[in-house]
């Protein structure tokens, strides 16, 4: 996908002189947001003040704790949907980059499961899978599979007729080829799908969540939106960011450490494990 | 490896391997509906999840000839969902760009880009309801979210991404930044602008359903909820391969729009303007 | 040049007889009618333009295509497929990006069966006669271009076939480079007896290099002449200013046509 920040490389916003200007500029804005809301420059109603949003978030977090159940419902639903979606996903991509046949009977039906917009499909899921937490998995499921799909696919069937060629000449059996390059030269395009395929199993619980439930932060929005209690509101919908931020960045790391040679610090210290490792094996 | 494959690619007498192939997905196809229509006249699949083909079939007729109930709530949705693609994704494209060319707001604004990213934007729609009020204008509001994301993204990434080597040779020609801007950075970003488009038009789709979803009011959304609530599963499924047909529509216009605007990453496209530019060079060089 | 006679044959590590090659149903003729044979510890190049059939030459003795007519022999036996007494070397590294550099070179082993701590012994001591024993756990990514290659040489080596085949391995370093790994593969094959075929594009470094110089021409690709070079081993780069160097790059310059 685009990269709109190609300079800040890596993500060292840790660094304190980097995280004072971002600080500040974080504190003007919502100093400014409270003062114009106070001020009646934007009413109140369509836009709460930020110490309203703020008060909601104390409330639910560490007061009330009410925020807590529904939060891991969730974020439950999301990880378990995109793992149901991840597993047949990889499993069909496997399929079709092994047997043309099969590639030729599944590419169709996932086609038109591409261009069919999932959701459209949340009522029928429900009425399916019910109003629990099966019916938020499997609209997540759903969601997530195509691009994992396809990338995983993709990432298995690149043309790489050179290597090829070289486990060829050293003559490799077909298993071999497909564990030994296959596999480890897909991974990045399977990571890249499978970022996508967790963020989207995410939006399918949430949607799935809006159509009917009982628990979720889906549900505390719908509830709070309609009280228009717009604080708790937005307390949800950061709450819904914080479980997006989690599991992106648990990708992210998986990402980092299985395909640990893309990046340059991993790759020093995959050099290092490895060195420790022949010595341990050979004695040298 | 070649010997096999010349081998293997012997066609059989009679019909190409083309035509046989379409044969055979078709016969499968076929009798997977068959089996369908059968399992389900006698009981053996459950109507709820697996309706008749044949009621799905007259479903069909029926929303779309008899009733004709479809075009009105299909006229609705994608009337909402091109206003709100529109508005959504030209707001993105030239808040993109604006950011892309100021690297100072650059710098701050990632942290906030990363934040959004991570939120699933459509989990606004309530919000926005409540806020804007049941009607059309919080449905466009909805859409118009979801569509500016991608575009803004994607147009912001192809701002900054130029070639390095393509500006420098830019600069040693002495161009100012305005025929950077036009001649270099606009055409190197058009692709990546054409992508985040797609994204943003499908993301329309799903943002008028969600909308329609929490509304229930008109529009193809609330057609299906309606029909899954009375159990009318043959006459919903059929809203869904209506929704899959436009879907391929989509898909099938933004390639052909693609084809046309970033022509040259095509070949024919670039055999066609190669052709049309020939003809105007002749005409100029007649003048 | 002509056909081999039945005591070459017998000799010769690697011949072909009539070996001819064409693709697209018959359209386009790779290699037309090619009659050679390889002494044991001989560095032959097969030198031409795009389109002469060198590489296709090449990858019919590595038995990774099959000839349309006649036949190659290695070792006497009939060419059918990949084996173990050839190896070859391609223009790119084709290094596999997620293993370290002695784990690269291991990749042969491990294609054909347990991996034992002699193999290993072994890959490290060919990463230093490569110059690279103290890159041993470096990822392709942290070396540079001639590095990689070399690891590409080491692997070749492991590999532990006596024909090897390099289809213009250094063609993507810049010259220096290229120059200083030339004289480091002499060294090398030297060493270890090693029946080379070796190809390029470059005139100067295919009689460089070799005791026998194949001038390929194109439309159709065959074996238009063969050089003997009987230059001294081991060669020195200010060879190539004498005058019987340069008098063999106008013999391969007039049979192809460039002079």
């Amino acid at each position: 996908m685009a990269d709109p920040f190609p300079e800040v490389r890596p993500n060292r916003l840790w660094g304190l002189s980097r995280l004072v200007p971002h600080l500040a500029l974080f504190a003007a804005i919502i100093a400014l947001w409270e003062v114009s809301v106070r001020a009646g420059l934007i009413t109140s109603i369509m836009i709460p003040r930020p110490s309203a949003i703020g008060a909601a978030i104390v409330d639910l977090y560490f007061v009330t704790g009410t925020i807590w159940p529904h939060f891991f419902v969730t974020l439950t639903e999301a990880v378990v949907g995109f793992l149901i979606g991840a597993g047949i996903a990889i499993a069909l991509a496997v399929g079709s980059s092994l047997s043309d046949p099969f590639k030729r009977y599944v590419t169709p039906y996932a086609i038109v499961l591409n261009v069919t917009p999932g959701i459209a499909l949340t009522p029928i899921i429900i009425a399916w899978f019910g109003f629990g937490m099966g019916s938020k998995m499997a609209l997540a499921a759903v969601i997530s599979f195509f691009p994992i799909f396809v990338n995983t696919l993709t990432g298995l069937t690149q043309p790489d007729g050179e290597r090829e060629e070289l486990f060829r000449s050293l003559g490799a059996s077909h298993v071999q080829i497909f564990w030994k390059l296959r596999v480890p030269s897909a991974l990045p395009l399977m990571f890249a799908g499978l970022k996508i395929g967790l963020t989207t199993a995410l939006i399918g619980a949430v949607v799935a969540e809006f159509a009917q439930a009982t628990h979720g932060v889906g549900v505390l929005m719908n509830r709070f939106s309609f009280q228009l209690n717009m604080g708790a509101s937005i307390a949800t919908l950061l709450s819904m960011t914080l479980i997006g931020l989690i599991l992106f960045y648990t990708m992210e790391f998986l990402d980092d450490r299985t395909v640990f040679w893309r990046r340059e610090e991993r790759r020093a210290a995959a050099s290092r494990a490895r060195a420790r490792a022949w010595k341990r094996r050979t004695g040298k | 490896m070649a010997a096999t494959a010349i081998s293997r690619g012997m066609p059989r007498s009679g019909m190409s391997t083309g035509m046989r192939r379409i044969l055979t997905h078709g016969g499968i196809f076929v009798a997977l509906i068959l089996a369908w229509e059968v399992g389900a006249r006698t009981g053996f699949l459950d109507p709820l999840f697996f309706p008749k083909p044949s009621a799905i079939l007259a479903s069909f007729w029926r929303i779309y000839f008899v009733q004709g109930n479809i075009w009105y709530h299909l006229y609705v949705s994608l009337g909402l969902v091109f206003a709100g693609f529109a508005a959504g994704s030209i707001l993105g494209i030239a808040l993109g760009s604006l950011v892309g060319f100021n690297s100072l707001v650059r710098r701050f604004i990632k942290p906030y880009v990363i934040v959004l990213e991570a939120t699933p934007r459509i989990a606004v729609a309530p919000l926005l309801i409540a806020a804007l009020g049941f009607g059309a204008q919080s449905k466009i509001a909805i859409i118009m979210l979801v569509c500016f994301f991608a575009p803004f993204i994607n147009t912001l990434s192809g701002v900054v991404n130029v070639n390095e080597e393509k500006l420098e040779l830019f600069k040693s020609l002495g161009a100012s930044k305005m025929q950077i801007l036009r001649k270099l950075v606009l055409p190197e970003a058009v692709p990546v602008i054409m992508a985040g488009e797609r994204l943003a038009l499908t993301a329309a789709l799903s943002g008028v359903l969600v909308a329609e979803f929490i509304q229930r009011d008109q529009g193809i959304g609330s057609l299906i909820l309606v029909y899954t609530r009375n159990l009318n599963m043959a006459s919903a499924f059929a809203c869904i391969f209506t929704l899959t047909i436009v879907g391929f529509l989509i898909f099938k216009g933004m390639e052909i729009l693609d084809r046309r605007i970033a022509f040259w990453n095509h070949e024919d496209g670039m055999a066609r303007v190669g052709a049309l530019r020939k003809g105007r060079w002749a005409k100029q060089a007649e003048a | 040049m002509g056909q081999a006679t039945a005591a070459q044959v017998s000799e010769a590590v690697v011949s072909g007889s009539s070996v001819g090659k064409t693709f697209a149903n018959g359209t386009v003729v790779a290699l037309d009618d090619a009659n050679f044979s390889i002494e044991k510890g001989s560095f032959i190049s097969l030198v031409g333009p795009s389109g002469c059939g060198k590489s296709t030459l090449l990858r019919l003795i590595a038995g990774l295509i099959e000839p349309t007519s006649g036949a190659l022999h290695l070792h006497g036996t009939r060419v059918d497929g990949p084996r173990q007494d050839v190896a070859m070397m391609f223009q790119r590294a084709t290094l596999l990006e997620w293993r370290t550099a002695v784990e690269n070179v291991l990749l042969p082993t491990e294609m054909r069966g347990k991996v034992t701590s002699a193999d290993r012994d072994r890959a490290m001591e060919l990463l230093k006669l490569v110059g690279l024993g103290d890159f041993a756990f470096s990822f392709p990514a942290q070396l540079s271009g001639g590095m990689q290659q070399r690891v590409a040489l080491a692997r070749l080596l492991q590999t532990g076939a006596d024909v090897l085949l390099l289809d213009e391995p250094f063609g993507a370093l810049d010259e220096f480079t290229r120059e200083r790994l030339n004289i480091e593969l002499l060294r090398i094959v030297g060493e270890i007896g090693a029946t080379t075929i070796f190809v390029t594009h470059n005139i100067s470094e295919a009689i460089f290099l070799a005791d026998q110089v194949y001038v390929m021409t194109p439309r159709p690709g065959r074996i238009a002449r063969v050089i003997d070079v009987p230059l001294a081993r081991p060669r020195e780069l200010s060879v190539q200013l004498s005058p019987e160097f340069n008098h063999l790059v106008e013999e391969a310059r007039v049979t192809l046509g460039a002079l």
